[in-house]
């Protein structure tokens, strides 16, 4: 379009035709001029102010500074014409920046845009958002484009661009976004049918729930619906693959939420994602010839791989992975190379055993030398997480010969590397000391601080180290040229040791002065000052030399620099006290051993995470640094997300000196907002949900609910501690509902487990009925029965909570007594608290008659054995019963109901060897009879 | 995320400079740092670069362990280069890159780096259907190009509405159409091109 202005186009080929940069500079100035000039008269029209500001644009592309254009842009924003506005707009994300001050003038026309029944115009603002979105944008604007995202008549590309934009908004300022509250309705759109459409989707939802874990659970099942379709059914539309593979960047997208959740507990789920990654695995075992083809194939194996990593370490799948990467990291192609090396590393970061690792040592220290620098990072990184104790004295010294040769950039992080490893596996205190030393004179100025302050704390706190470190580090001292690091650690190893080693030969305190004060005169200033130090210590363990230390404190009184001088004075007077006075033996008191704290070298390495961008989900370095991080965040969020319903008080203060213990000398911040941890869906209400719920407590099937458009229905079958439900969903309206989804809500899971057999179909076509099978397992005695959550799109999002019938007595079997075994256990239970007795008023049949057939149905319903002839009155009713579970066995339980027909009331008697199922089977019963 | 995404040619001059997170350096510098770190790596070598010592360029804020790599692929004189963080898979940028091309191919037919400077606006339009604020909107080079061309044809009728008397209305980066482009009214007019 820059075709159609021709002054534009002249002035892009004069800028070409400028021969050197000075002509182009003098062509720019002359038109930058102009277009002031031009701005200032004003009164231009709509074409115009697009050319000029078009070469603004072009301007600032070439690298110039530009000033001025900036309102001209804002107007040609609001101008009717798509072209002009599509400059202004091109214009305002190149030249402003999100704190501009202009942006406050386009909100307005942002926010018309993007009302406006114009796809294109609401694309032009939706793409103008998302690159300059200020906080102040998402205050404004949020609404308007989640209206957009959700509204069943957008376009895709609007929903495309809307779901980045909403992303953006969120970065910018996530508390104007309701994110918790949008959370269902967000997912859902990620069964939408245009693939691309679920790729923006996923960004959005990855962001959203990193840090709202739990409210966006269900996505974990859509995304691994999702794999799985792709991978396995192979159901996506021709257009959505790229060289024969699969929608790529959607796979490595799921692959990586996925990364994003703990490993899911749920049976069904489990296999699912495992069938799918042994397939993506399998199906790229075979390389092919378009470099296009295997490109995206491996971007989706490298992310599936790293899930497998991420779900277990000990899994079969895992075994295959190492044997695939075995074989990258040898690969002739570099970018192969490159990321098995990487991805290696996450296994050793996460792998409980390095063995297979260990087998291909030899190709990593092989590729600390291969010629792309990239390579080699990443070698020394995988070296870095899998040094262990038994390799660690070969990895260390592999990597201090390598030292010498590698690359300036690469050496400091090294010296870190190579200084932690040598210090977290040291076979024995000399060996750490030798390495250390090395290091420090090998690498010389690319040695940081942190790192000779590590040796001196070790050294100190390290009785044994003392002697031999001193006498080491004097070794290296006599050495001609000595690195300025070398000379600090050894002024103060052997003013506090030196002594140790003063008797043997060779070691003499004359000695040890020469060898120190002989380097002093090539040293800064700070490094003098710390060898002053040493000579104030040894005038008072080294009497005999006293003379020579006295001369260097007289002369460094003269010197310029302060901190030196007044040192040199203060030591003077020091040393020149009378022998009998104890101020300098005082003074000159040996270091008590360092507070034990975590290294500094290691906080150096591993700084701190921000909050809404995506979090890595494993850090190079072994195990225990990641399980440490990794505890670290749970418990954190655990700590944060401490409900009022949760009275495990015990629980949560050991949690927290745990916290404390583990923060302690580490700078580690909390990350942002830590997930409200799930509450339980908020129940519908209708007239007849409890009814049919109720009715459906003591019978094995029946309606669930219905509506105008749905209905469920529900059969049940329970044998022992298990059962099973089959609900059948029914689609009563004559257009699909998609994007279905049912969940179940347990709140306790540690009593009560119900997982679904399979990923249900996400579209409910018109008219039909679908079954999903659910599978239960009572572990414990529970209270509150599972909530489904059924919701779907059809037109609008809905979404329906109710409780399912899985209570307690489901789980009892009835067992026969004759009269004396019932009275004996009767008794032998007793009374409170193992008995729970209530008396409620009753209705009356019809005919003003006790409803036994009723109250027949509902004891028996609830799976109690009724016996006969117990009690001789015969309205009464006695039931027993035997409750399955599969942790805490089995528990008896009695019961005596007895109605009385002329107060209208009833009394009942639950006895059972539990308090608890005494009480929760009283009330259970008790809910049922009442019920009319 | 996707922080930075670059075009510049064999001699470093920028085709095309699009950054989604703030800078604080001028965008120049970091091109020319850029172009300095990735000019003298041979072919054959990997197509990442993590490179600490550009850290201080576009390092991400303080206090973040987040490195930042660069994913560059070279198309004879030219050097496509995103800079992305550690959410985004390598090898799908490089694809990334490679869907850039064929969408600015299908637009420009056959697309040479004098078309990315003549319509650099046509450029950033394409651009903003494959990414938008640093994410991943399209990869499908069939959405992207209908995309574009709905984009063009909003434009072409904006220009017809507002000059009804313009031949044809001939509008927009492709070089097919009845007139002679004024790509080549231009082209036999340059002469000693230096490069700039």
């Amino acid at each position: 379009m820059a075709a159609n202005m021709r002054g534009l186009t002249q002035f892009i080929a004069d800028i070409r035709g400028a021969r050197v940069r000075e002509l182009e500079e003098k062509r720019i100035n002359k038109e930058m001029a102009n277009i002031r000039k031009k701005f200032k008269d004003g009164n231009l029209d709509g074409y115009q102010k697009k050319k000029y500001v078009a070469k603004i644009i072009f301007t600032y592309i070439l690298g110039y500074k530009v000033d001025i254009g900036h309102l001209e842009a804002v107007n040609l924003i609001s101008s009717s014409k798509y072209s002009e506005k599509q400059i202004g707009y091109l214009a305002v994300t190149l030249l402003m920046h999100e704190n501009s001050d202009f942006l406050r003038l386009v909100v307005n026309s942002i926010r018309k845009d993007l009302d406006e029944n114009n796809e294109v115009h609401n694309c032009l603002a939706l793409h103008a958002i998302a690159n300059v979105g200020s906080s102040e944008m998402a205050e404004a604007l949020a609404e308007d484009v989640h209206r957009l995202l959700i509204s069943p008549t957008s376009m895709t590309f609007v929903k495309k661009k809307a779901a980045l934009t909403l992303l953006r908004l969120y970065r910018k300022r996530p508390e104007v976004i309701p994110a918790v509250e949008w959370a269902l309705r967000l997912v859902s759109l990620m069964d939408d049918q245009d693939l691309g459409v679920v790729l923006c989707v996923t960004s959005l939802i990855m962001a959203l729930a990193q840090d709202h874990p739990d409210a966006f659970a269900v996505c974990y099942t859509k995304a691994v619906d999702r794999l799985h379709r792709i991978g396995i059914e192979h159901e996506y539309s021709g257009i959505y693959t790229y060289y024969k593979v699969p929608a790529p960047w959607l796979q490595v997208k799921l692959l990586r939420l996925l990364q994003y959740y703990p490993p899911t507990e749920d049976v069904t789920l489990k296999s699912v994602l495992n069938e799918t990654l042994q397939t993506i695995m399998t199906s790229s075992a075979e390389p092919s010839r378009n470099v296009q083809h295997n490109n995206a194939q491996n971007a989706v194996l490298f992310e599936a791989i790293s899930l497998a990593i991420h779900l277990d370490t000990r899994s079969p799948l895992v075994d295959t992975a190492a044997v695939l990467l075995a074989r990258f990291i040898s690969s002739k192609e570099t970018n192969v190379r490159y990321l098995g090396l990487d991805t290696m590393a996450h296994l050793a970061a996460r792998s409980e055993t390095l063995d297979p690792l260990k087998k291909h040592q030899g190709t990593i220290i092989l590729s600390l030398r291969d010629k792309d620098i990239s390579v080699r990072r990443r070698a020394l990184d995988l070296l870095y997480s899998m040094c262990d104790v038994d390799n660690s004295e070969l990895i260390v010294g592999e990597l201090l010969r390598y030292l010498k040769v590698a690359d300036y950039v690469l050496r400091e992080e090294m010296v870190l590397k190579i200084a932690i490893l040598t210090e977290k596996y040291a076979s024995s205190y000399k060996w750490y000391v030798d390495t250390i030393l090395q290091l420090i004179s090998a690498a010389g100025d690319h040695v940081g601080e942190e790192v000779w302050y590590r040796v001196v704390q070790i050294v100190t706190n390290t009785e044994d180290l003392q002697e031999y470190a001193a006498r080491v580090v004097f070794e290296y001292l006599k050495t001609p040229s000595v690195h300025e690091s070398l000379v600090k650690v050894g002024g103060y190893i052997l003013g506090e040791y030196g002594h140790l080693i003063a008797n043997e030969p060779g070691y003499s305190p004359i000695e040890q002065f020469q060898a120190l004060h002989s380097k002093s005169q090539f040293c800064v200033a700070p490094t003098r000052s710390i060898l002053l130090s040493t000579y104030i210590k040894w005038v008072n363990v080294f009497p005999e030399i006293k003379p020579q230390l006295i001369n260097i404190f007289e002369r460094y009184r003269h010197v310029l620099d302060a901190e030196l001088q007044q040192r040199a004075c203060e030591y003077y007077a020091l040393a020149c006290l009378p022998d009998d006075n104890e101020m300098l033996q005082n003074v000159c008191e040996e270091m008590p051993p360092f507070p034990p704290r975590v290294s500094g070298l290691t906080s150096r390495l591993n700084r701190k995470m921000t909050d809404t961008e995506d979090k890595r989900t494993w850090i190079h370095g072994g195990r225990e640094i990641n399980l440490e991080q990794q505890q670290m965040s749970t418990l954190v969020r655990s700590k944060q997300a401490e409900l009022p319903v949760n009275d495990s008080t015990t629980a949560s203060g050991t949690a927290d000196s745990a916290v404390l213990n583990a923060l302690a000398g580490l700078d580690l911040t909390v990350p942002s907002e830590a997930g409200e941890s799930a509450p339980a869906p908020r129940l519908t209400v209708g007239p007849s949900i409890d009814k049919w719920y109720q009715k459906l407590t003591y019978s094995a099937e029946g309606v669930l609910y219905e509506d105008v458009q749905i209905q469920i229905g529900i059969k049940s079958r329970f044998q022992g501690y298990l059962g099973q439900l089959a609900i059948y969903f029914g689609n009563k309206v004559s257009a699909p509902l998609t994007s279905f989804t049912s969940t179940v809500y347990v709140s306790d899971s540690a009593a009560l487990s119900a997982t679904f057999a399979k990923i249900p179909a996400n579209v409910l076509a018109p008219r039909t009925q679908s079954q999903q099978l659910l599978q239960v397992e009572c572990k414990k005695v529970f209270t509150c029965p599972p909530i489904l959550t059924v919701s779907f799109l059809a037109g609008a999002y809905q979404s329906i909570s109710i409780r399912l019938p899985v209570i307690v007595t489901k789980f009892f079997e009835g067992v026969k007594f004759g009269q004396a075994d019932f009275f004996e256990r009767w008794k032998l239970i007793g009374g409170f608290p193992r008995e729970a007795q209530v008396v409620f008023p009753i209705c009356l049949d019809a005919a003003g008659h006790i409803d036994l057939p009723h109250n027949r149905r509902i004891v028996s319903g609830n799976h109690f054995e009724i016996l006969d002839g117990i009690d001789p009155n015969p309205s009464n009713i006695v039931g027993a019963a035997v409750l399955h579970t599969s942790v805490e066995g089995k528990v008896g339980c009695l019961l005596r109901l007895e109605p009385n027909r002329e107060a209208k009331l009833c009394r009942l008697t639950v006895r059972s060897t539990s308090e608890e199922v005494a009480t929760a089977v009283q009330r259970l019963v008790e809910t049922a009879l009442r019920m009319e | 995320m996707i922080h930075a995404v670059l075009i510049f040619n064999t001699s470093g001059i920028p085709r095309l400079t699009k950054f989604y997170t703030p800078l604080h350096q001028s965008s120049q510098t970091v091109v020319q740092k850029i172009f300095s770190l990735i000019s003298v790596r041979p072919q054959g070598l990997c197509n990442f670069l993590d490179a600490p010592e550009l850290e201080a360029f576009l390092g991400p804020k303080d206090g973040s362990n987040e490195r930042w790599r660069v994913v560059y692929r070279n198309y004879a004189t030219l050097y496509f280069v995103f800079v992305v963080d550690g959410a985004e898979s390598e090898l799908g940028i490089l694809d990334l890159i490679q869907v850039f091309v064929e969408a600015l191919d299908r637009s420009f037919q056959n697309v040479c780096e004098l078309d990315l400077v003549f319509h650099f606006d046509e450029v950033h339009h394409i651009l903003a259907e494959i990414i938008q604020g640093g994410l991943v909107l399209e990869t499908n080079v069939e959405e992207i190009n209908s995309s574009v061309q709905s984009a063009l044809k909003a434009r072409k009728d904006s220009f017809i509405s507002s000059n009804p008397l313009a031949l044809g209305g001939s509008v927009g980066g492709s070089r097919n159409g009845g007139l002679p482009t004024p790509l080549n009214w231009l082209t036999d007019r340059l002469t000693g091109v230096s490069g700039r």
